[in-house]
């Protein structure tokens, strides 16, 4: 096989490779993003039943700081879904007001969970830690004021669990699809490159009888056609002169 | 240039057959992946329809526990029509009674819904007691069915559809991404086929078009040249040694009749003459020995520079469509600066650093070595990327993003200079094309790709690819000949004086073609694309990979058309008129905005931009050497194109901070439709003053 070809072949399978490998790449994340902000929302459904809950009690003129039955509800809310681990809620200092896990109350949230919820513009918030997740909503009052911060904490398992399957899944379609064109492409390229190699191995076969001094080739059809006739009448002209120059010794008497 | 065509006809039909290949592999890869979304996604969807489910019933028990009659509740659309809104997924929402009759009933009912709620199984649900919810397809839709009962009193059983169609609505939007990857691809394929084998073919088939042309003059020196081991190489040996065996009967011939013409005397002597006249004819007619050592190998030397430029320059062009949305990540409040204008100032310094460092970096990247100069460059670019990657807050991306800008000055000028060193008037044209094909070629691939990656691993994990990027690069620049190429009959190239930068500045003319054209050019450049862009699009709500794509339109446009209207600005000698055309579509561009801030409309702008850019940007320079000729006479080419390209890479520092001020004023659309305004008006005033007796082409130009 030709060293040209070869090049070709491997330029093919570098691009089938890189797009390939980029198809994979984003529809694995697509598939994260996806299943991820559908647990997300899955568990903000739940904050948001916290919220109007909050809120109804605000309206009616309760204190935030004051609401008696808010453990009771994050509990049952907590219990209504299997995949969430703990509901908190906080202050814009991040200290724990209430939570579902009584130890963790007067604690500090980390300091991400409050710099995420400022940064938000809406009032739903999110924080990815390496094992759990966190999905908030920023709890206002009927003034538009925050007053505080909900954040339902939730496993990672789920998305990694999910993201897991479907990276191996497209991972084996791709390696597959990769094979696939590692074995049509250099057929498809041997066909497309059948004329540049007949061209040069035209080029080739003129070169290697450059020094007969026959007729002329007969034209092969090639691209190099005219080039090759110069090359050898060129040739065959400096070989006719030094033919003569040799004739004209020749012809002198010893 | 029989070899130049041959080989790109040969490059574009290799190129649809690889991209024909990529296109089916890339469709196996979407459908597997669909199969994968649909499998995995809809049972997830179906869990978050029963708690959104859950929470609906638990109203309409709170209702009936008020003793509000079940089949009278009022606001149960609405509330449905509240969960569509947040929940764009589910299609169909109803509450039926115990006998499978609908009572409340909201969105698209899909083909055969009745049926299913008096379905025996499905009216067993409403009997059920607990948290459980069962799922079916029905019609185009996936129906998530949960018993609503009041302490085990059946009422009825509500019903969440989820449209089955989701899927291919989140794999669209992947679908977007694959058609960037496949453009990206058809480019990446073409500056492969050229770096892998084009390049080495190219000088090839060139060597031995020169071989033939040589040959056809007479000319058969002898080269003593290393060949590649390929066809090409094979035939250019074999070449040689044709040559060599000529110049060895030559040798000998001319050896003999010298010896013969030493010891002849009298009428051997005369004898001789016919010989000795026959090599003189020889003598005038061909040429033999040893042929003048020429410069190895340079065309094959000049190609090695596309691939380190494109790899450098890709790492940069990577971050466009990310940069001002990180930035505002690290945001630092800055007293006295608008948060706006604070996150321009990366950027700014960024052109900045650029624009002034250029015109003297190419005189130290000559003292000191192109080779050595891009390596220089590129560590500390590919430091810079790593620091940007890992920056604590603005100001030390402040720090690492000079050490970018420096390290691009660096890079950019020494490989112009590379090409400068190893052209020469013949193919000086070719050479600046390879030049600007890798930077065109990186403006392409780099924001649209950059987008994705940020979008989907992350800004910092992005500038870690750029930094690797970079690193890539200093691999191939490691690769570039290490001896230089010194042209002892030109003068050192160096930056221009103040005076000179004093008089050009207050020059009519000049500035006539700097002030307005060339800088608002550059203004509206990276003020529109690198700045307000990127933000905008992130602001109504889309992603990095979207500002990517949009400038990949841009880029696209000035691939497509800048060779076009080069040509064609050089054909027609109207140079100036292409250059207010240019200017004119750039500043309608923003203007469109005014009718609709709708994404077609983005769209449109930097298409227009795209067009007027890529109208206007080859003639621009080409003007300067048309009617510049006296200052040129005056300060020297240098000088003259020195401060031009100065003043002009001024305006893209410029760009970004007119921009923010545009923003703090106007907002968004406000800035793109007066930063466009302004670049309109300038447009005209060009139109305007290029309009006189002496600015009618000039009979010679040269650049």
């Amino acid at each position: 096989m030709g060293t040209i070809r070869v090049r070709f072949i491997v330029v093919a399978l570098v691009v089938s490779f890189f797009a390939v490998g980029m198809a994979a790449f984003l529809n694995y994340f697509k598939y994260k993003s996806t299943i991820g902000g559908i647990v997300k929302s899955r568990v903000l459904v739940i904050g948001r039943n916290i919220e109007n809950s909050v809120q109804a009690s605000l309206q009616v003129g309760m204190q935030f700081m004051e609401l008696g039955t808010m453990n009771a509800l994050l509990s049952r809310e907590r219990a209504s879904d299997r995949l969430i681990r703990g509901i908190d809620v906080f202050d814009h200092t991040g200290q724990i007001i209430y939570s579902t896990d009584r130890a963790r109350v007067g604690e500090k949230v980390p300091v991400e969970w409050t710099e995420a919820a400022a940064r938000s513009k809406t009032t739903e918030w999110g924080q990815e830690g390496s094992d759990e997740f966190v999905a908030g909503i920023s709890l206002k009052n009927n003034f538009d004021l925050t007053v505080g911060y909900l954040a339902l904490r939730y496993g990672a398992e789920e998305v990694d669990r999910a993201a897991k399957i479907a990276g191996r899944e497209i991972l084996l379609a791709s390696i597959m699809s990769f094979i696939g064109i590692a074995l049509v492409a250099p057929l498809a390229l041997i066909v497309v490159i059948r004329r540049f190699e007949r061209d040069l191995r035209a080029l080739e076969s003129a070169a290697s009888h450059l020094e007969d001094r026959t007729e002329p080739a007969l034209p092969t059809g090639s691209a190099f056609d005219s080039a090759i006739g110069n090359l050898r009448s060129s040739l065959r002209d400096a070989n006719v002169s030094l033919d003569d120059l040799r004739a004209k010794l020749d012809s002198v008497p010893p | 240039m029989l070899e130049k065509n041959y080989l790109w006809r040969i490059y574009w039909r290799l190129a649809g057959v690889i991209m024909v290949c990529v296109v089916i592999a890339l469709a196996a890869v979407s459908y597997f992946s669909h199969r994968v979304f649909d499998r995995e996604l809809v049972p997830e969807t179906e869990q978050k329809a029963a708690t959104v489910g859950a929470s609906v019933r638990a109203l309409v028990l709170k209702a009936t526990s008020y003793g509000i009659d079940f089949a009278n509740l009022y606001g149960v659309e609405q509330t449905f029509a509240e969960v569509f809104e947040e929940n764009p997924e589910f299609a169909y929402m109803a509450i039926t009674n115990t006998d499978g009759n609908v009572l409340f009933a909201r969105g698209t009912e899909p083909i055969g819904a009745r049926t299913h709620f008096r379905n025996p199984v499905v009216l067993q649900i409403a009997h059920e007691t607990g948290e459980m919810s069962k799922a079916a397809r029905v019609g185009q839709q996936y129906i998530v069915s949960m018993p609503i009962n009041d302490d085990g009193k059946p009422l009825g059983v509500l019903h969440v559809g989820i449209d089955a169609a989701f899927v291919d609505h989140v794999l669209l939007e992947v679908l977007l991404d694959v058609v960037v990857v496949l453009v990206v691809s058809l480019f990446f394929t073409l500056e492969l086929l050229n770096f892998m084998a084009g390049a080495r073919l190219a000088s090839g088939l060139g060597e031995f078009a020169r071989q033939v042309d040589r040959m056809k003059s007479g000319d058969f020196t002898a080269t003593a040249r290393m060949r590649a081991n390929d066809e090409i190489g094979r035939l250019l040996r074999r070449i040689d040694s044709a040559i060599d065996h000529l110049n060895v009967r030559y040798e000998f011939l001319v050896g003999e009749l010298q010896d013969k013409m030493r010891s002849a005397v009298g009428e051997r002597r005369e004898a001789l003459k016919p010989a000795a006249a026959a090599l003189e004819q020889i003598g005038k007619r061909f040429r033999f020995g040893s042929a003048a050592q020429s410069a190895d190998g340079d065309e094959m030397n000049l190609n090695r520079i596309r691939a380190p430029l494109f790899a450098f320059i890709l790492a940069e062009e990577l971050t466009r469509s990310y940069l001002p949305t990180y930035v505002n990540q690290l945001l630092v409040a800055i007293p006295g600066i608008s948060p706006q204008v604070v996150i321009g100032l990366p950027i700014m310094l960024f052109m900045l650093i650029v624009a002034i460092g250029q015109p003297y970096l190419g005189s130290w990247s000559e003292r000191v070595g192109r080779r050595k100069a891009m390596l220089w460059g590129a560590v500390l670019a590919t430091i810079g990327f790593a620091g940007t990657a890992f920056a604590f807050n603005l100001y030390d991306l402040l720090l690492w993003r000079s050490m970018c800008a420096l390290g691009y000055a660096m890079v950019f000028v020494a490989a112009q200079g590379y090409v400068l060193d190893r052209t020469g008037q013949q193919n000086r044209a070719q050479g600046f094309a390879l030049f600007i094909g890798a930077i065109m070629v990186a403006t392409v691939c780099g924001p649209s790709i950059g987008g994705i990656l940020a979008d989907n691993i992350g800004f910092r994990a992005s500038f870690g690819v750029s930094a690797l990027m970079a690193l890539a690069s200093i691999l191939a620049i490691t690769r570039l000949p290490a001896t230089e190429v010194i042209v002892p009959a030109t003068k050192p190239a160096r930056g221009p004086r103040m005076r000179e930068i004093m008089a050009l500045i207050v020059n009519r003319r000049f500035m006539t073609l700097t002030g307005l054209a060339a800088m608002p050019a550059k203004i509206i450049l990276t003020g529109v694309c690198f700045y307000l862009v990127p933000l905008y699009i992130v602001s109504i709500g889309n992603t990095s990979a979207m500002a990517g794509r949009m400038l990949m339109v841009y880029a696209v446009m000035m691939v497509l058309i800048v060779p076009l209207s080069a040509s064609l600005s050089d054909a027609t000698m109207r140079r100036d008129r292409y250059v207010s055309i240019g200017l004119i579509i750039s500043g309608l561009s923003g203007l469109l905005l005014l009718l609709s801030d709708s994404f077609l409309v983005l769209f449109g702008v930097v298409f227009l931009l795209g067009l007027g850019q890529a109208l206007s940007i080859a003639a621009q320079s080409a003007l300067v050497a048309e009617h510049c000729q006296e200052e040129i006479r005056i300060y020297g080419h240098d000088a003259v194109y020195g401060v031009y390209r100065m003043l002009e890479r001024l305006g893209n520092a410029l760009g970004p901070l007119i921009a923010s001020l545009l923003v703090i004023l106007w907002g968004y659309q406000g800035a793109f439709v007066a930063l466009s305004a302004l670049v309109l008006f300038c447009g005209i005033a060009f139109t305007i003053a290029t309009q006189g007796t002496d600015w009618q082409p000039a009979p010679h130009v040269t650049q």
